[in-house]
């Protein structure tokens, strides 16, 4: 696969503290790759050096094999960038800001560019209005419509659902959706399912360093730890000893009104519902689901941010 | 590129009522100025016997006076006008959009200073209405009222390069506007520390360093090379450390 981005252990250095330290990690093309990591884990910064906007300590950003540095403009049209607060002239129009920005990049059919962004993120009504006087969904949209009015193949975007409104985020997951089919993104967010629902390959990155990088299915394996299953008994039952399994860990339990449901752990590699429902029924249990579970991306998290602190 | 952001920085000026109240402000000011020294020397020539009457120069009574009282202007004026340049980019983190675009930190700088030089130079168009009733009135000095235009627009530049840099240094427009009124009063403090240093030399170097001495010799029409040369100096000097300042956040 080709590879449009190549982070090689690159530092960001402040006086007496390290943002970033040593972080590698590749992005292939056409992909969507997550980007995650806990508040003031060194995402941000890294995509700001990403993107051209600081410089690294030390190590090398290569993008389309070309060696990303501050003071180089030529790969300045090849990166698109939606920060987590979007740099917008609130004094201006949506169609002048989205002109504004394609004639700092020299995008040469101007109007075509505003135009196809307009109508691609339903910004048609709102062109002739000041961006100060649109809604925070309006706004996110018109910062998405700079980072690709230019048409940039490598977009980065920091939490670009953040605080937006339900029907907000399915729209803009679609057209992130969209764009992937033509651009390679990098896509920052706290909504863990939200990653999973877009990205085929991830990076966590926790304190500065990348903790776990890779494709999303090859994490996942690399995490499982024995086999998870869900049980669901009726309500007011309790759940037995199951030493007998091995050693095991409750991680859910949860009272719902139809059932207690629980998660169970198991270090065992084998498939535990054909034994496991035996038990519970010969113990006068009534059970009423099981099904294996496999360890969801926020347990992944969790672990590679809590167990390597 | 410049012209881009020339254009966006004029068109932001103009879209508030910033400029317009600037610009009204700055005419009624100079304008009752204005009257005041027709006033003052009519009643001046009116008092005194008609043989000295002719010796009360108009041009040093009225024109040049006025000239020095709108260059006074300035020292409020343009911090309100640079004050914004920077400060409120800097504030709303719209800096990025240049730094992602193909752009180095010089052409921001001179976009933006040559947007500021347009409001000045919408401002003293303004008072072109003087000249036209100082012509009228029967004083053709031509080169004087020209080198007096350019003289203010040769301070407003070294204003506005000094405003630009206290602008690119805090995201708080107050501080940058209070820095360029502090720096301004001290480019004019050095000429009177000239003044009253006995030592030549040094009084020399400081009536050199100030911006008044060279001010008032563009305005009498003496143009110089040495002052076109501190000028230059001034404007690239200030402007080479707003790039600098902008550059940090390569450190």
């Amino acid at each position: 696969m080709d590879k449009v981005l190549v982070v090689d252990k690159i530092s960001k250095e402040y006086p007496g503290r390290f943002a970033v330290k040593e972080a590698s990690f590749e992005v292939t093309k056409g992909s969507i790759h997550g980007f995650l990591g806990p508040n003031g884990a060194g995402k941000s910064t890294t995509m700001r050096m990403i993107a051209g906007l600081i410089p690294a300590t030390s190590g090398s950003i290569h993008l389309f094999g070309e060696k990303i540095d501050p003071l180089n403009l030529s790969y300045k049209n090849k990166i698109g960038l939606l920060p987590e607060n979007p740099p917008l002239y609130l004094d201006m129009t949506v169609e002048n800001y989205l002109e504004l920005i394609a004639r700092f990049h020299k995008v040469k059919t101007v109007k075509d560019n505003v135009n196809k962004v307009l109508e691609g993120l339903s910004l048609t009504e709102v062109r002739k209005r000041l961006i100060g006087n649109l809604s925070k969904g309006y706004k996110q949209r018109v910062g998405l419509g700079q980072a690709i009015i230019y048409d940039a193949p490598f977009l980065i975007l920091d939490e670009p659902t953040n605080g937006l409104d339900p029907q907000s985020v399915v729209e803009l997951r679609d057209y992130i959706k969209k764009l992937a089919e033509e651009k390679t993104i990098l896509f920052s967010s706290h909504i863990l399912p939200e990653v999973e629902l877009l990205c085929d390959q991830i990076t966590i990155i926790h304190q500065g360093k990348v903790r776990a990088t890779g494709n999303l299915q090859e994490i996942h394996k690399k995490f499982k730890q024995g086999v998870c299953v869900k049980i669901g008994l009726a309500v007011g039952e309790k759940l037995p000893d199951l030493s007998s399994f091995g050693k095991y860990e409750i991680t859910h339990h949860h009272s719902l009104a139809i059932e207690e449901q629980f998660t169970i752990s198991f270090q065992s590699e084998r498939d535990m519902r054909p034994d496991l429902s035996k038990y519970l029924v010969s113990s006068g249990l009534t059970l009423m689901t099981m099904q294996n579970e496999s360890p969801e991306l926020e347990d992944i998290f969790l672990h590679v941010t809590e167990t390597k602190k | 590129m410049i012209f881009t952001v020339w254009k966006k920085e004029v068109h932001s000026y103009f879209s508030s009522p910033l400029a317009y109240v600037m610009i009204g402000l700055f005419s009624l000011i100079s304008g009752v100025i204005f009257f005041n020294l027709l006033v003052s020397y009519t009643d001046g020539i009116q008092a005194i016997p008609q043989n000295y009457a002719t010796q009360i120069s108009f041009v040093e009574e009225v024109v040049l006076r006025l000239y020095a009282n709108v260059n006074f202007l300035f020292l409020f004026f343009i911090p309100l006008i640079t004050m914004k340049l920077f400060s409120e980019e800097k504030r709303q983190d719209t800096l990025d959009l240049y730094w992602l675009a193909p752009m180095r930190e010089w052409q921001v700088v001179v976009s933006k200073g040559l947007a500021a030089l347009t409001l000045v130079a919408c401002m003293l168009l303004m008072t072109g209405i003087y000249p036209l009733i100082i012509w009228g009135i029967g004083i053709r000095e031509v080169t004087l009222l020209a080198s007096s235009y350019l003289a203010l627009l040769l301070n407003a530049s070294a204003y506005i390069s000094m405003g630009l840099f206290c602008s690119s240094l805090s995201n708080n427009q107050i501080i940058a506007a209070l820095g360029s009124i502090l720096g301004i009063m001290f480019l004019w403090m050095i000429t009177w520390g000239g003044h009253l240093n006995s030592n030549f030399i040094v009084a020399e170097i400081f009536t050199y360093l100030g911006i008044s001495s060279h001010f008032e010799r563009l305005m009498r029409g003496l143009i110089g090379t040495q002052d076109i040369i501190y000028y230059l100096t001034f404007v690239s000097f200030f402007g080479l450390l707003t790039v600098k300042s902008l550059g940090r956040r390569n450190w």
